[in-house]
Formats: C-alpha cells, sequence, structure tokens
C-alpha cells in the first residue's frame, strides 16, 4: 500500500517537471511525451510478460526450491546462478525488480539478487551480437565477461552493505 | 515468418509468460488462475510508479543532451576522463541501438576505451528507473546498488582497456593513439 502512495508523489513530481517544460517549450513538453509514451509502449509486452511470470513464481514455485537454487545455503553457487539468471534474461531493467522482489520473497540470498539485478543491467546477452558489430567481438566478449564477474563481486558487497 | 521468429525474440519475456501459462492452465487452472491475480495484484501496485518512471524518462530525453555528453566524453585522458565518464554513463538513458552507436562515434573522436567501458558500466545505473527499484527492493538497496556500480565502473573500464591491448600489433595501438593525438 505504502508504495502506491510513493508512485503517487513521484506522479506528482513528473506532473510538476512536465509543467516546468511546458512553460519553457510547448514543444519540448510534447516531444518527452512522445519519448515517454514511445518508451512505454516499447516495453509495455514486456511488462505483462514479467508480472505474469512474477505470478507464477509465486504460486508454482515452492521456495524451497528457489532457496535451494538462491538461498544463503548455496554460497557461490548461488551468487553464480543469480549472475547466470541476469544475464541470458531478455528485457529492460525495470523489469528485472518485479521479479527480483519475487526473488526474494520466497528466501533468496539477498547477495545472489543483487548479482541477478546487476547482471540483467549489465550483462546484455541477447544484444551482444549487435556490441560486437559496433565496437569488435573482443571488446563486446570482455566486457561482458568483466561485466557477468564484477555482478558477482557487487552482489557479495551488496550482501555485506545491506 | 522471419517477422514472426524476430517478434518472438524481441518478445521473449511475453512469448515465455504466454507459454507457461498455457502449461499452467492446462495442468492446474485454479493455481494459474491465481497466478494471474498475483501478477495483477503486483502490476496495480505498481503502476502508478511505472507510470512516473516513464514520464521521467521523457523529460531526461529532452532535457540530457546525449550529443554534450559524448563532447565532454572525447576530451581528456587521466583517471578524471574515467572517473567522469562513470558519472555521466549515470544519467544516460537509452536502448542499446541508440547508447552503442553514440558511444562508438565517442570512441572516434578520441575517447579511450577505459572511458567507452566505464560509460557502458555505469549505463546500468539508469536514474530515471530508480523509483521503481526504491518501491519494490527498498531504498537501501537501490543506493547501495547505484554506488556499487557506478565504482565499479572506474576498474571495469580500466580492464576493459587492458584486454583491448593485450597482443595487439603495434600498428593497431598506434593507430588508436594517432587517434588521441588528432584530438
Amino acid at each position: 500500500m505504502l508504495e502506491r502512495y510513493i508512485g503517487y508523489a513521484y506522479l506528482v513530481l513528473a506532473a510538476i517537471g512536465f509543467a516546468y517544460t511546458y512553460a519553457k517549450s510547448h514543444d519540448k513538453a510534447r516531444k518527452a511525451a512522445q519519448g515517454g509514451l514511445k518508451a512505454l509502449r516499447g516495453v509495455a509486452l514486456t511488462f505483462a510478460g514479467v508480472f505474469g511470470l512474477v505470478g507464477l513464481l509465486d504460486i508454482f514455485v515452492p521456495p524451497a526450491f528457489i532457496e535451494r537454487v538462491l538461498g544463503s545455503q548455496g554460497g557461490f553457487m548461488s551468487l553464480l546462478a543469480g549472475s547466470a539468471l541476469g544475464s541470458v534474461a531478455a528485457g529492460p531493467p525495470v523489469a528485472a525488480y518485479p521479479i527480483a522482489a519475487s526473488l526474494l520473497k520466497s528466501g533468496a540470498w539477498a547477495p545472489a539478487v543483487a548479482a541477478f539485478i546487476v547482471s540483467w543491467t549489465l550483462v546484455g546477452f541477447v544484444s551482444l551480437p549487435f556490441e560486437a558489430r559496433t565496437f569488435g567481438p573482443r571488446f563486446a566478449l570482455a566486457r561482458n565477461g568483466l561485466s557477468f564477474v564484477f555482478a558477482m563481486i557487487i552482489g557479495l558487497l551488496m550482501g555485506w552493505v545491506l | 515468418m522471419k517477422r514472426l521468429l524476430e517478434w518472438m525474440r524481441d518478445e521473449l519475456l511475453f512469448v515465455l509468460a504466454v507459454a507457461l501459462y498455457v502449461w499452467a492452465f492446462a495442468v492446474a487452472p485454479d493455481k494459474a488462475l491465481q497466478a494471474l491475480a498475483v501478477g495483477g495484484r503486483t502490476f496495480l501496485g505498481i503502476l502508478p510508479i511505472i507510470a512516473a518512471v516513464f514520464a521521467a524518462l521523457g523529460l531526461f530525453n529532452v532535457w540530457v543532451d546525449k550529443k554534450k555528453i559524448a563532447a565532454v566524453l572525447g576530451k581528456g585522458g587521466g583517471i578524471r576522463a574515467v572517473a567522469i565518464a562513470s558519472l555521466a554513463g549515470t544519467i544516460l538513458v537509452g536502448p542499446v541501438y541508440v547508447i552503442f552507436p553514440l558511444l562508438k562515434a565517442v570512441r572516434e573522436h578520441g575517447a579511450r576505451w577505459a572511458v567507452i567501458g566505464a560509460v557502458l558500466a555505469a549505463w546500468a545505473v539508469k536514474v530515471p528507473m530508480v523509483p521503481m527499484e526504491i518501491g519494490m527492493l527498498g531504498l537501501r538497496f537501490s543506493v547501495a546498488r547505484i554506488a556499487l556500480v557506478a565504482l565499479a565502473a572506474i576498474p571495469i573500464g580500466y580492464l576493459l582497456e587492458w584486454v583491448m591491448g593485450i597482443r595487439r600489433p603495434v600498428a593497431a595501438i598506434e593507430s588508436d593513439e594517432r587517434i588521441v593525438i588528432d584530438e
């Protein structure tokens, strides 16, 4: 319930931002609205899929299973699983948060979930071919490999901070 | 057919969810309905934040000048440049097909590999999305992740530059440097 109020507070902030932009330039405000809507349209199906998966995760996957794969007893293996899961996942980063929250609720280890989120945003398995075409295969492989390892390190540090 | 496959690849999560629901409704319709309800409730809870996040994204797009950021990144070479790259990367938003070509242009204008690597790492922070992260995972989680990713961007940049330099013919490295001198 609380998060709904936070959401309304953000909406008010966004409205203020738009009002300010509109006052500065009508054209800019229109472009901002179009850009936002376009981005939203781009991820609409992904969102439908993600929240669908969150429901499935909640009802069909027993917490014991998530604890075994991503739980704290798993240690390094949980961390590795979290990072691997985030790497192969395709979709915008906003899609990672609901799934991560659901995993945490089911008893996953916080560092493993952190590794999952970080690798989701840092490692782009699906965009790898495009990255290799843009920067060369060496860059693409090195960047994604490094990011994978760093996702696990960041995950561990997050467990220590939290 | 090819277009359908491409669409399925782009919407992998959606396709996966639909396939799993088809299976779920076949084996246990009651539980499948429950799952749908849980997903729907979660979605409705976060809907205001989603709306705000995409409004913010639109505002970012018009206020943050990508070309200006690119111009800043092309200059300088020391650790300061890499640290600035890490900061600039955090406010950069956009899909891969916009950001990759942009950074390629930055690279061609003389930025070192460490800068490109740091920007791409810090790009994972995605400031406009942060409200959603806080809403679902809490403030502490979000702040810790942002700080750690922004910090990690610097060693990631340097390591990447090191990898790019391993066993490359001298001519290739020289041509890299020549670009810097030209700038």
